[in-house]
């Protein structure tokens, strides 16, 4: 047995490889099927043709007469933006939720439970309400205004929670949920005092998930996640050493107190990039990341890059139900990802309880 | 070959002071134990030690580097750590735990080559875990996963380990297995080892120095023998303790005794008349009750005489392996002339103390009250050819109180002065009790 235990481990790379590989064919035939679904019926064939054609090198080999301009424009403009913002955000949620969870070493820790998705929509919020237009040097103020609240939010609560040079769970945990209460008082607040002409677009905007994400938006919150999954992957093995505790990391020859800082950081950008575009979307951070480590196992490296995959198929899975769901009136996604995903949850917590798989 | 100092190191939490003027050095091949009662300073020094609580003052250096001057993966690749608390958050693979040691030795991407895995199965190998290896961190009992823990620290392959009260969760054999395995790492690798350890005897058994922290200052330090005494103890832990040097092990066995109860009244004197041991115990409770105990005759050496010492009875003594003499007989009379009591354990009787009877019927002629604890058939223990037989039949005639266990006793005598004196007239009993 347990020499068999020694062959799994020289032979792990191969097999993490071999997961991410299937993950990102997984991946890939859920953004095509779900290309598929909306209200005007297209046919793959034409999906397939639309989509080479995009392809500067396919182009050539493509009847232009296989799809007509309109399914070209419903499928590049209005379906595509959509999915691939599902993508993204899935993506960065639940890229955040593990950094907040490996951080804390906590499973309830995600961007929620520390306040910083409050802090990212009161910041996106008063963008909206008073900003409606600005930019700051060249970026669009939603974003950035969500980011700057929200990294404020993480840098407050972890202050608040700091005693002496540490940060134990327990108050981070207690001072991240005082302070998301407090920040939701104050966008109540926000959306009394907002003039009627912008508490449409707030209303909108926090009810409406990735409905109608346009290419800009898309293209002005991809850079933030992209670079945030890339830098948390940086950390990955860090990680794994401070889940054995923050003074084992130190022995281990973490930085610990650097590690951690860097690490709240980059979820804040993560989740105010995905807050920014789509309001608040539940479960994606706190879940994904916990449903991938009971499947794949707890180990970091594998964990960030997986539970990337896990939470970008499954917010663009959550999507294209909520438009088959209710026909022309579209559920908000944040409606299904928690009647989605609660159950699943409890089931695999409930079937899974003992386990351990590498 | 790597030489740990640390250079009058101070702690401070909010103004109380921790730790002050901490100075210490390990060498490779030392084992030195840290030494000292709860909230003495050990946990924080061992803390400051392994870069995790800078101290305020001093510095901590590693071959001459200060530690928080270098980066901490450069410390690892040097110094590993066990600590006290060995949770883990997540539910890793014993595998997985222990090839974490190997962090400080990987690059920023590199992934763990069958080399590292090598070095992890030979260090669960050495810990007894090499069985538990595919199993989740969590499944594991505390002893477990303590030797899971160690065996991590020795897959960094440090030159110094450190560690934290490393056998509070263990059984005794692996206790043993452990401190074997780190002693021989010692001596043979010549890995400098910092322990902070709470059993005295494991101390005194694998260190060859230690350090006793009072207070968050150095009480003592130095080599085992000259630091774990009794005085030390004592003033360091508030506890008396026998030291001895134990033949088979060669190394100081430390027996703590009961913390002493602050006797509220002075009781009345007793006389013991003990030996080999029989009188030891009884001396203990008798002192812890407040009475005032004195003994005699015995045999400088014997165990109960040790006691003697131990407790600051006075006695009546004779060299080593002989008989008493007139003039040690005469002085153990006048002692006990001056006790209210004599009490007799089930002491053997051979030439050389068989005296000790006579002084006890002396003492019963002249109406001092005597308890014969008779635990053991005089004829079993009489190696006189049946003298001490015929004196112990005399003392029965003559009065003395027999009990069968040394328990009874003082439940009998607790009662005050004046009672004890209405209960041996009730006994029967001619004689008066003396002032203590």
């Amino acid at each position: 047995m347990t020499g068999t235990v020694e062959t799994t481990y020289k032979k792990r790379s191969k097999r993490w490889k071999l997961t991410l590989t299937t993950l990102v064919i997984a991946l890939f035939v859920t953004v095509i099927l779900s290309l598929n679904i909306g209200y005007a019926p297209i046919s793959f064939s034409e999906i397939l043709a639309v989509l080479g054609n995009q392809i500067p090198v396919l182009n050539g080999g493509i009847d232009p007469n296989s799809f007509t301009t309109i399914n070209q424009a419903i499928i590049i403009d209005i379906r595509l933006p959509r999915i691939l913002a599902g993508v993204i955000i899935g993506a960065g949620l639940a890229a955040a939720g593990v950094l907040y969870q490996g951080v804390f070493k906590n499973p309830m820790a995600d961007p929620y439970v520390l306040g910083v998705s409050a802090g990212a929509s009161l910041g996106a919020g008063l963008a909206i309400v008073f900003g409606a237009g600005l930019s700051f040097v060249g970026f669009p103020i939603v974003p950035t205004s969500a980011f700057i609240a929200a990294l404020i939010t993480i840098f407050v609560v972890y202050n608040i929670s700091r005693v002496g040079t540490r940060v134990p769970e327990m108050t981070l945990l207690l001072s991240g949920i005082a302070i998301t209460i407090f920040l939701s008082a104050v966008f109540h607040l926000l959306q009394v005092i907002a003039p009627s002409s912008q508490l449409h677009a707030l209303v909108y905007w926090l009810i409406g998930g990735i409905t109608n994400v346009t290419w800009s938006a898309w293209w002005s919150i991809f850079p933030f996640i992209l670079i945030g999954i890339i830098l948390s992957y940086f950390f990955s093995r860090d990680l794994n050493m401070i889940a054995l505790g923050e003074d084992t990391a130190q022995h281990l020859g973490v930085n610990t107190e650097r590690t951690k800082k860097i690490l709240l950081a980059l979820g804040a950008m993560m989740t105010a990039a995905a807050v920014s575009i789509s309001g608040l979307i539940g479960f994606v951070g706190l879940m994904i990341p916990h449903i991938t480590r009971l499947i794949i196992g707890p180990d970091h490296r594998i964990l960030i890059p997986a539970s990337v995959i896990v939470g970008a198929i499954f917010l663009v899975l959550c999507d294209a139900l909520a438009r088959i769901a209710t026909g022309a009136a579209e559920l908000p996604v944040g409606v299904i990802t928690a009647m989605a995903g609660g159950p699943f949850f409890i089931f695999l917590l409930r079937r899974k309880k003992l386990s351990y798989r590498m | 070959m790597v030489t740990l100092n640390v250079n009058g190191v101070e702690c401070r939490y909010g103004s109380a002071k921790i730790l002050s003027d901490i100075n210490l050095e390990v060498k490779p091949g030392d084992f030195v134990g840290i030494l000292g009662p709860n909230g003495s300073g050990k946990s924080t020094l061992l803390k400051s030690i392994s870069r995790v609580l800078k101290p305020h003052g001093g510095s901590i250096l590693i071959d001459k580097d200060d530690i928080y001057a270098l980066k901490p993966i450069d410390v690892a690749k040097k110094m590993a750590v066990v600590p006290q608390d060995s949770a883990v958050g997540f539910n890793f693979s014993v595998m997985d735990v222990v090839l974490m040691g190997r962090n400080p030795h990987l690059g920023a991407f590199q992934m763990e080559s069958p080399k590292d895995v090598e070095v992890a199965r030979k260090a669960m190998e050495l810990t007894n875990t090499w069985h538990l290896a595919g199993r989740s961190i969590h499944e594991l009992s505390g002893g477990e996963r303590q030797r899971v823990i160690i065996a991590r620290a020795l897959a960094q392959e440090p030159k110094i380990l450190l560690l934290d009260e490393p056998m509070s969760h263990l059984d005794i054999i692996n206790q043993l297995e452990v401190m074997d395995l780190v002693k021989s790492l010692c001596i043979q690798s010549g890995l400098a080892v910092l322990a902070v350890i709470h059993d005295l005897n494991m101390a005194a058994r694998y260190c060859n120095a230690v350090l006793m922290l009072k207070n968050g200052t150095i009480f003592a330090a130095g080599e085992v023998e000259k630091i774990l005494t009794s005085e030390n103890i004592r003033s360091v832990f508030s506890v008396d303790a026998l030291v001895r040097k134990n033949l088979v092990t060669n190394s100081l066995n430390i027996i703590p005794l009961s913390p002493k109860k602050a006797s509220t009244e002075k009781k009345c004197a007793i006389h013991l008349i003990c030996g080999a041991g029989t009188g030891t115990m009884l001396m203990k409770t008798l002192v812890d009750e407040g009475y005032s105990v004195t003994a005699g005759v015995l045999n400088q050496l014997d165990s109960d005489y040790e006691a003697c010492e131990m407790l600051k009875i006075p006695v009546v003594s004779e060299a080593p392996f002989s008989a008493i003499n007139d003039e040690t007989y005469l002085a153990n009379l006048e002692m006990i002339c001056n006790a209210s009591m004599v009490v007799l354990t089930s002491v053997p009787f051979g030439l050389g103390n068989l005296r000790n009877l006579d002084a006890t019927k002396e003492a019963l002629q002249r109406g001092i009250p005597v308890y014969v604890i008779d635990e053991v058939p005089i004829e079993s223990r009489d190696f006189t050819g049946g003298r001490a037989t015929a004196l112990m039949r005399d003392l029965k005639v003559g009065g003395a109180v027999f009990v069968k266990h040394p328990s009874d006793l003082p439940s009998l005598l607790n009662v005050s002065k004046d009672k004890l004196a209405g209960l041996l007239e009730h006994t029967a009993l001619t004689g008066h009790v003396k002032d203590g």
